[in-house]
């Protein structure tokens, strides 16, 4: 499985899936983790993220090894803001590119619930 | 502490504004745990500290286990990405 992680302070720019894929696969997910216009309840302006990016990168590293036996995915591009991000403006991209649908989904959704439970990735 | 070797304590989010700083060598024995050598240098923060982690090498690491030859510790706040 191809893992790739990023973090970067610019903008996420939506790049569509360059089709034809390879044949091989038969799904592909892309979520959008987006910032809204208030946080626990309270209005906001915006959002600010930190991260202690070597350990992110390495904890990210070992959750998408651990999926990959119950979820067998070919892809996964992850890449997270840091830095100020605007209400409306995306924080995170995955997309998980799988043989089938099931696989894809479950790995996309437990990729992102386990970064929120382990990856030092801080709101401030 | 003879044995003692540099260390670089670090802190993220909320723990930053518990130890004062982001970032700081501090000396470190082996044997000396992260919870002893939080306590040495901020006497008054560990009850502040109650909901963090702490990362060995950028690695999760136990607060009662010894440092031992770790180069970076790092204190984690509860984390919020996404």
């Amino acid at each position: 499985m191809e893992v790739i992680i990023r973090f970067t302070a610019e903008p996420l720019v939506p790049i569509a899936p360059v089709f034809p894929l390879n044949g091989r696969n038969g799904a592909v997910i892309d979520f959008y983790g987006v910032v809204r216009g208030q946080e626990k309840g309270v209005p906001i302006e915006g959002l600010n993220y930190e991260a202690y990016l070597p350990m992110a990168e390495r904890e990210l590293r070992r959750i998408c090894a651990e999926l990959e036996e119950p979820f067998p995915c070919r892809s996964v591009d992850f890449v997270h803001r840091i830095g100020a991000v605007a209400i409306g403006e995306p924080s995170l991209h995955v997309r998980v590119a799988a043989a089938h649908r099931a696989e894809a989904f479950d790995f996309a959704r437990q990729l992102i619930d386990r970064m929120k439970e382990d990856v030092p990735i801080w709101k401030i | 502490m003879d044995d003692s070797h540099l260390i670089n304590l670090l802190a993220f989010a909320q723990a930053r504004a518990v130890i004062g700083c982001g970032e700081r060598l501090v000396p470190c024995s082996p044997a000396e745990t992260p919870a002893a050598l939080i306590d040495r240098l901020f006497p008054d923060a560990r009850p502040k500290l109650s909901g963090c982690r702490v990362a060995i090498d950028a690695a999760y690491a136990s607060w009662d286990e010894p440092i031992g030859t770790g180069r970076e510790l790092a204190l984690i706040p509860p984390v919020s990405g996404g």
